[in-house]
């Protein structure tokens, strides 16, 4: 904008455009230019008029936004009294219900399987961290169950702060939280040993060979003949290890035969599992078939979700079995328990301890087999769940759950939780973007996890994910709690709200047949609607420092911000 | 709102820094219904402008926001700016923003509008028509326009709530103006720069 554009005033001189004039009406002009239009406009009556309106018009603006003197509305004017009121309630109701949940998840559902599992020989650990923790790769995955334990109680820890403690903001309680995991992170025990890589379509370790660390062998064929001072890790389509690991063996393969020695624990995730040399510790493996033949002998329990199993070799401990059908014609020193199908035990089975058995079919137990005690045979049976009353217990238990880490992630995220619930109200693309990362995210976390230096950002991004499922029926909730009691964007009464549409949603759920679908349904809904609000949170949006929008050059001489003309 | 002249509860602000119950009621009877004033006049609805001055109370009790407040300034001033951010933040999440503005900027007016046409304007229009005519402007030029002539903050304000650089405030004020003379049904000639 330049002098150039305005026209011949009654001095001869350009006519002031209307930005000057705002600007100098504004007082934005630095003190040589407003003088100058100062003296411009003692000449000049066309500027002097479009001055004298344009202060007119300010005025009138102020006035007209000042003047309407609007009540406060009645229910702003109790805001605080009807805040703490809601607040109690819902305190007491979250609490008990949070307080009731973690003690039956603990008692009905923690504790038996950890007894459980410590009677199969996992002693220390529970269901999670067997399954998760100590089948994966990396040795420190196993402390990680100790920095979850950790982090749980630093997050409570966070959260009560944050809720007992009004002074301590709600940015403290978060970097306590993230200060607690980098600690939690730091003390983790790294890798400690040196790691090795090789890769091809035939690999492995050579017969004369001794490694001093961990392998990871990737391959279509992959073979340990000689000695590792450390763990292997195996990828491949045939795999065999019949030379001697020190350390634990995981593998990712079709086929897996042990045919030599692995003194410490053999975790497989294979079709075709044969043991016939020793393994020190324990087995856990998911398998099609497991043949644990007479030569083979494994030190510790055998842990499996299989098919079928044929043991003829030695176990030392305890056999814990999910799958289909045993036929049991070796010797196992600790007990058995089995769920499945088909029990069989030959004539030349031997078992020291106890043996229970749940399956469909009465076990076949011939009369020459050396057991301690007689099979404990339990039938399966087939009711309706919801014909049974701990199922509406269990029901209970999983809403107060559901309730405790909505409150506490709604507490620790408020805003974050508010723009989600909002955003689950953008039906279509809330139930779009769902589909897309309830598919989508885990499989990108599954090539990520390929890759070994993706790894953690894999299992990340599957924990995060699968948190998020959860979070999808929270946020669902809320807005079915909102749809009934009313819009609310305060944190308590939207919490409240949470409560009784997760009460809803719960319940819509638990339909027989039709229960899985609507399920379905509010995870992919509420999953989408906390995309959109991610998606939202990271969009770029102007700010000051951004290069912002363009900015017209303003007449030469003027300077905004400029002092007061005199 | 404070009254000008009339001392802020000082007293109530530093204890509202403890975290005292108390003294935030205190401050929202004081303070309450001068932001819902302000946000009635920034958004859309009055069911808008209600959950909003909620809102505003309530992440500054939670949060204990008004430990960034600089005690050396006005409350108020700190107050209006806090609720300028939370509408704009409430409007821009809501993609209800009319990004006119940065669309055509270059055609900032420059022109001599007729002085004694908006003069007639200004004469002829009563407050409760330039209220209407508010509610009809774009988002971001009814936003400036309260934020100026409501809350009379500064442009380092108004470019730091709107995110746009300083030196553009005046151009979405002048721009503002502009629509709402369109909008009090007068504006073609006179938004269009006409000249005597």
């Amino acid at each position: 904008m330049t002098d150039d554009n305005n026209f011949p005033g009654d001095a001869g001189m350009p006519h002031l455009d209307e930005m000057t004039c705002l600007l100098y009406i504004e007082r934005q002009l630095d003190r040589a230019r407003a003088q100058e239009i100062s003296a411009h406009t003692q000449d000049c009556a066309a500027c002097r008029t479009l001055l004298r309106a344009l202060e007119r018009e300010s005025r009138l603006l102020t006035r007209a936004m000042l003047e309407e003197e609007e009540a406060l509305p009645a229910r702003l004017a109790h805001f605080e009294e009807r805040a703490r009121r809601s607040m109690q309630w819902i305190w007491t109701v979250a609490f008990g219900l949070a307080a009731t949940g973690v003690y039956a998840l603990y008692t009905g559902y923690v504790e038996p399987w950890q007894q459980q599992l410590e009677q199969a020989g996992f002693g220390g650990s529970n269901l999670l961290s067997l399954l998760i923790f100590q089948g994966a790769f990396w040795k420190g995955w196993q402390s990680m169950v100790t920095l979850l334990e950790i982090l749980a109680l630093v997050t409570v820890g966070g959260f009560a702060l944050a809720v007992l403690r009004k002074r301590v903001r709600r940015g403290s309680a978060l970097a306590l939280v993230l200060a607690g995991f980098c600690i939690t992170l730091l003390l983790q025990p790294v890798a400690a040993r040196a790691s090795e890589m090789r890769k091809g379509e035939s690999v492995g370790v050579a017969a004369d060979e001794t490694i001093k660390g961990d392998v990871f062998l990737f391959g279509d064929r992959v073979h340990i003949e000689g000695t590792v001072d450390g763990d292997v890790f195996l990828f491949g389509h045939n795999t065999s290890v019949a030379g001697h690991v020190k350390g634990d063996v995981i593998a990712f393969a079709q086929i897996l035969e042990v045919n030599g020695q692995v003194d410490g624990n053999v975790r497989a995730f294979t079709n075709t599992l044969t043991v016939r040399g020793t393994v020190g510790k324990n087995v856990l493996t998911f398998d099609d078939l497991v043949n644990l033949e007479s030569s083979g002998k494994i030190g510790g329990s055998l842990t499996l979700f299989v098919e079928n199993l044929n043991l003829e070799g030695m176990l030392g401990r305890d056999l814990l079995m999910f799958g289909k059908h045993l036929t049991l014609s070796g010797k196992i020193d600790g007990a058995i328990k089995m769920k499945g199908d088909l029990l069989t035990i030959n004539s030349s089975a031997q078992v020291g301890g106890p043996i229970h058995f749940e399956g469909n079919n009465p076990p076949d137990v011939s009369p020459q087999a050396k057991l301690a005690s007689p099979v404990d045979y339990q039938k399966i049976r087939r009711r309706p769940r919801y014909m049974e009353g701990h199922y509406y217990v269990w029901q209970v238990i999983w809403l107060a759950a559901f309730v405790l880490f909505g409150l506490v992630l709604f507490q620790l995220m408020p805003s974050f939780a508010g723009e989600a619930v909002a955003d689950a109200e953008r039906y279509g693309a809330s139930f779009g973007l769902g589909v897309l990362v309830l598919f989508a995210v885990p499989i990108a976390a599954l090539i990520a996890c390929i890759t070994v230096v993706g790894l953690f950002v894999g299992l990340t991004t599957f924990f995060v994910w699968y948190a998020a499922l959860y979070f999808a029926q929270v946020i669902v909730g809320a807005v079915v709690g909102q749809w009934l009691m009313g819009r609310t964007r305060e944190l308590w009464p939207l919490i409240g709200r949470m409560a009784v549409g997760l009460v809803i949603v719960r319940l819509a759920t638990v339909i027989p047949d039709l229960g899985g679908w609507v399920k379905l349904g509010v995870i992919l809904w509420g999953l989408g609607a906390i995309s959109l609000a991610l998606y939202n949170r990271f969009q770029p949006t102007l700010s000051a420092s951004s290069p912002g929008p363009y900015t017209p050059p303003l007449p030469p001489n003027t300077t905004v911000g400029g002092i007061q003309p005199a | 709102m404070s009254a000008p002249g009339k001392s802020e509860p000082s007293e109530a602000i530093a204890r509202a820094r403890t975290g005292d119950a108390d003294a935030w009621g205190v401050l929202y009877r004081e303070y309450a219904p001068a932001i819902f004033r302000f946000c009635r006049r920034a958004l859309p609805t009055r069911e808008d402008a209600e959950d909003a001055t909620m809102d505003i109370f309530a992440k500054l009790m939670r949060d204990n926001r008004i430990l960034q407040y600089d005690q050396s300034r006005s409350f108020s001033a700190w107050l209006y700016k806090v609720a300028a951010n939370h509408c704009w933040d409430l409007l821009r999440r809501r993609k209800t923003r009319q990004d006119k503005e940065t669309e055509d900027v270059e055609n900032v007016p420059l022109e001599h509008p007729d002085p004694n046409q908006l003069d007639r304007l200004i004469e002829q229009k009563t407050s409760e028509e330039v209220r209407c005519a508010l509610d009809k402007l774009g988002t971001r030029a009814r936003m400036a326009l309260v934020m100026r002539y409501y809350s009379d903050m500064s442009y380092d304000e108004i470019a730091d709530a709107l995110g746009v650089r300083r030196a553009f405030v005046g151009v979405v004020l002048l721009r503002a103006r502009h629509e709402l003379r369109q909008a009090l049904g007068q504006g073609g000639a006179l938004a269009a720069g006409g000249t005597s």
